[in-house]
């Protein structure tokens, strides 16, 4: 596949699943340009990779991490004029968007591979570097996490 | 309910809210996504030779620095060589080899000089104070990722000062750059502290004008649409 069809074919993808875990569209697109910018450089191997899609995510919300770090020192430098969303940065909002945002970031990594990109444990726990027995860890604590952002999960979880 | 269950709930959950977006598109262009990977694998290269490179700068800082003021160290069009092209009293502008056109801030003055250097290295560009816009110029449309395209903040080896780099190749057509700076108001006439430059440009690219406010900017950088009245071309 060339990495033109490739773009046509996951950038739309990639951006609501990236827009899902950052909540700002500007920003989302800022960072899975990024990712699909690595994405170009490393296409020769990453051609043959068994999940292209899964690399520009992953890419995008690491360099959510980075961004957000540089962001911190230059406000540590001075404490005025702290960034705020553009009005038309289409927001989302959601107990359970608000949750997914709040997971450390290898959660965050684990529920996009496998909820959202539907990869297996095997595959995504070759992607990420873990064993496939920490991604069920990370997996199981996060649902925990979201689940009870969910409003009939957590009435559910009140009445036993 | 069992972890099965719980899990397909918040699966269903996800799916459900991503599927709410599913008129949401990206908008950037191919062209602008292989711009920014040609940008990052030129990064990558530029930090692998950068250790070899370390006694050759360290040379061509000797060399530089021995030139005078107000001198060009170059005058060829195009540099092959990274010596800055023109040395103004506020603003250093520098091409680089791969076309990128550096600015380093020293004061925040002048800004007609740099306005004319910028114009005459072929970037159709508009300098203006701060606070005073330019009427002849209206804002160009912008994302993010065209911004970051065309503007970038980046440490020199050499001194460690951050410049404002900007790539004029990834202006689009009918597009140009607006640099509005803090002149003739409190610093003006006042060299920059190094950090207080180095600060200014990081805020100009990491926090840009499109998104907060330029009250506390003493620099901003934006897009705006290309004009005769407004960047001379």
């Amino acid at each position: 596949m060339e990495f033109a069809e490739f773009y046509e074919s996951a950038r739309d993808d990639c951006l609501q699943i990236v827009l899902l875990s950052v909540g700002d569209r500007q920003l989302a697109e800022d960072l899975v340009a990024e990712g699909f910018a690595k994405a170009w450089v490393s296409w020769r191997k990453l051609r043959n990779y068994q999940a292209p899609r899964a690399f520009v995510v992953r890419a995008a919300l690491n360099a959510n991490v980075s961004r957000w770090r540089r962001h911190r020192r230059e406000v540590g430098l001075d404490g005025h004029d702290v960034a705020v969303p553009a009005a038309d940065s289409g927001v989302l909002s959601g107990e359970l968007l608000a949750a997914l945002r709040g997971l450390p970031l290898r959660q965050r990594e684990v529920v996009t591979l496998r909820l959202l990109l539907d990869l297996d444990t095997e595959t995504t726990a070759r992607l990420l570097g873990i064993a496939p027995g920490t991604v069920g860890v990370h997996l199981h604590r996060a649902a925990e996490t979201l689940r009870s952002a969910l409003p009939h999960m957590a009435r559910q979880e009140a009445r036993k | 309910m069992n972890d099965d269950s719980a899990l397909g709930t918040v699966r269903d959950s996800l799916t459900a809210a991503k599927d709410n977006l599913s008129e949401t598109h990206m908008d950037t262009p191919l062209d602008a996504i292989v711009q920014r990977g040609r940008e990052t694998r030129r990064r990558r290269r530029l930090t692998g030779v950068t250790g070899a490179m370390a006694v050759t700068a360290g040379a061509a800082l000797a060399v530089t620095t021995l030139v005078p003021s107000g001198q060009s160290s170059s005058t060829s069009g195009r540099v092959a060589s990274h010596a800055p092209r023109a040395r103004l009293a506020a603003w250093t502008v520098d091409i680089r080899a791969n076309g990128d056109i550096t600015v380093n801030v020293r004061q925040l003055s002048d800004p007609s000089g740099l306005q004319s250097t910028l114009r005459a290295d072929g970037v159709p560009a508009n300098v203006t104070a701060l606070g005073h816009p330019d009427p002849s110029c209206q804002p160009y449309p912008m994302s993010q990722a065209l911004f970051t395209s065309v503007y970038r903040a980046d440490k020199t080896a050499a001194s460690g000062d951050t410049v404002l780099i900007i790539n004029p190749a990834a202006l689009p057509s009918g597009a140009g750059v607006q640099i509005g700076a803090t002149v003739g108001q409190d610093v003006a006439g006042r060299g920059l502290r190094r950090a207080d430059a180095n600060q200014a440009i990081h805020r100009a690219v990491h926090q840009p004008a499109h998104q907060v406010g330029a009250r506390n900017s003493i620099l901003r950088a934006v897009l705006v649409y290309a004009s005769q009245q407004c960047t001379g071309s």
